[in-house]
């Protein structure tokens, strides 16, 4: 590997044109990353996106073909592998504690860094103390719960002082409440950090509450990347809106009026008000919750929803908490998320009248569409 | 059943009693066996470690190998040893056969596929997961090595007590390339043997005493030493 001569200034760790290849298969191709100091960068994705590959790839532990730059020096073959990964910590979905007490744990990082046997103690009390896990000290890994066990690998990560944090799925295997605490801790100790956080998730609500940016992976190529909130209300192509909850995909033509509002002229000929986007031919999604349902026609001016249509319920499934209702409107389909409150007050059943209503930002036109060219039909999902 | 009672008697007699030959047979046993264990565990803890840890063409041909010397004979291992040890064998002129080394040669060859092998098994069984998380704690690869044993000390400590099990009991190899010579390379089998063929049953029951005693001592120690670490 090579120095990246023009790594973005301030990252800790960059890689360009990066690959990772088993068997004769490219598992992961990244051609850009940088990770800076203070921030919470999430690799998104589905099952198989590659997400853990690169993070393996990213923190030496699996071999790469590339350039890979840390702390602004080449990572060259054995050697500056290790120095990464003694210059980062890594936790995984498993805490893999050492079968040992959760303090000889916590001091191991610190261990074989060299760190002396006193120094290490009194870091990996701060550190324990810090996931508020410092009462743990002389248990052994079998006596602890799951979120225990996680804080105590946390701890094993920080007390190193590393200069970037791999987190990969750190909070799939817990349950929601002790999920909820343990993002909460973490959020803490980032804003009070300067380390550099790489956080690999697949669970997009997930990714937006931690992120600073997001990297959106699948197939093993990144498919966008870009400021958390940013990525979220833009997504570039069909399969990451449709992995963000937007299953309703139309297709249509897209024309800039000289009111400044900005039309999607549907291939039936219906007309709706969308985001922002350059003219001509494009795909739009249209995210459930976003989809408002009325049993009358709203007053246009006491409502910003400017996309109205008037159809008939074709199915009402449940979707968690609430409900899924499927409207067959103006030649289309869409999907709309309400309580199950709603839908007594509603009176809405399978076949009865119902108006659609939804705004023109709610309307998402997909910068890259061309991997959804059989669009303006929901795509089909399980309940 | 007189028989017995009788020779019971004596061989505690004779045990109380600090007979020295008996003591001087028990702790040639111990030095033979001792010593072969230790480079039995040396050679085969490293061993063991690199074909559980590494891929290699003929890999599986190796573990089949080293499975297969887990069962091997230890009367066919002192026909090796010996045919290499004697006279005109490969290794004649080193002049072994029939001496200490020779049973030691024979013992490690005995004790090294035991330890190899079930040190392999247990580190090819250690979590993928562990061994990364290892690594990413900023292993080096030694460090690695010792941090993976650590995480095996109970599977390692199985196979310490197999494999000094299977040599301080062992008999067939022994006698084959020791000799079982009186006073020079007569260990504790090959004592109980002489004796009980020549009649002195005594003898015979106070070496087995030891031998048991030893073996029990022995594992008693490794096995409070391995559930130590319980897991639970």
């Amino acid at each position: 590997m090579t120095a990246t001569a023009d790594a973005p200034y301030g990252a800790v760790l960059a890689v360009r044109d990066l690959s990772v290849r088993r068997g004769g298969k490219t598992l992961v191709a990244v051609e850009e990353l940088a990770l800076l100091g203070g921030q919470v960068h999430v690799l998104l994705g589905p099952n198989g996106a590659g997400k853990s590959t690169l993070l393996h790839a990213l923190n030496g532990l699996e071999q790469a073909d590339g350039e890979l730059v840390f702390g602004g020096r080449p990572v060259k073959r054995r050697g500056g592998r290790l120095a990464l990964r003694r210059g980062t910590a890594a936790v995984f979905q498993k805490p893999h504690l050492l079968n040992t007490t959760v303090r000889a744990n916590v001091e191991s990082g610190l261990r074989l860094r060299g760190v002396d046997r006193h120094e290490a103690r009194r870091r990996a009390a701060d550190a324990l103390d810090l996931l508020g896990v410092a009462h743990l000290a002389d248990r052994r890994p079998v006596k602890l719960s799951g979120g225990e066990a996680q804080r105590v690998s946390i701890a094993r990560a920080l007390a190193v002082d590393p200069a970037v944090l791999f987190l990969d799925e750190p909070l799939a295997s817990l349950d929601p409440p002790t999920r909820r605490g343990l993002t909460n801790d973490l959020l803490r100790i980032f804003e009070r950090s300067s380390m550099a956080v790489i956080w690999v998730t697949h669970d997009r609500d997930e990714a937006l509450t931690v992120g600073d940016v997001i990297t959106y992976l699948e197939g093993g190529a990144v498919i966008q990347t870009g400021p958390a909130l940013e990525v979220f209300s833009r997504p570039a192509t069909a399969s990451f809106a449709e992995f963000l909850g937007l299953d309703t995909f139309l297709k249509g033509r897209v024309a800039n009026g000289l009111d400044g509002a900005t039309r999607l002229v549907l291939d039936s000929g219906v007309e709706l008000l969308c985001a922002e986007a350059p003219d001509g031919p494009a795909v739009v999604a249209v995210a459930p919750e976003d989809v408002v349902l009325f049993t009358t026609r709203p007053d246009e001016h006491a409502t910003s929803l400017r996309n109205v249509l008037e159809g008939t319920v074709k199915a009402v499934v449940p979707s968690g908490r609430l409900l899924r209702v499927d409207v067959a409107a103006g030649g289309l389909e869409l999907g709309a998320l309400i309580t199950r409150a709603a839908l007594d007050d509603l009176g809405l059943a399978v076949g009865g009248q119902v108006v659609a209503a939804f705004k023109a930002s709610a309307v998402h036109p997909l910068s890259r569409h061309e991997r959804h060219g059989d669009a303006n039909t929901r795509t089909e999902r399980g309940g | 059943m007189q028989l017995i009672w009788e020779g019971f008697v004596e061989a505690l007699r004779l045990l109380l009693g600090g007979d020295a030959a008996l003591y001087q047979i028990a702790l040639r046993s111990l030095w033979v066996s001792g010593l072969a264990l230790t480079v039995a565990l040396v050679l085969g803890i490293p061993l063991g470690g690199t074909v559980a840890l590494t891929s290699f063409p003929g890999r599986r041909l190796i573990v089949t190998i080293i499975n297969t010397g887990m069962a091997a004979p230890p009367v066919v291992v002192g026909l090796l040893v010996a045919l290499f040890l004697t006279r005109n064998g490969p290794l004649g002129q080193f002049r072994l056969l029939y001496s200490n080394w020779a049973m030691v040669i024979a013992q490690v060859i005995i004790a090294l596929p035991i330890v190899t092998g079930l040190s392999l098994a247990a580190l090819q069984q250690l979590d993928v997961g562990l061994r990364q998380q290892i690594a990413a704690l900023g292993a080096n690869r030694l460090q690695a090595f010792f941090y993976q044993l650590r995480e095996i000390r109970v599977a390692l400590l199985a196979a310490v007590m197999a494999a000094f099990g299977g040599i301080i009991s062992e008999v067939g190899a022994v006698m084959m390339v020791g000799g079982n010579i009186a006073g020079q390379t007569q260990v504790l089998t090959g004592a109980i043997v002489q004796e009980t063929r020549m009649g002195r049953f005594a003898n015979a029951i106070a070496l087995a005493l030891i031998l048991v005693s030893l073996a029990f001592t022995a594992n008693f120690v490794l096995t409070a030493v391995q559930q130590q670490g319980r897991r639970v």
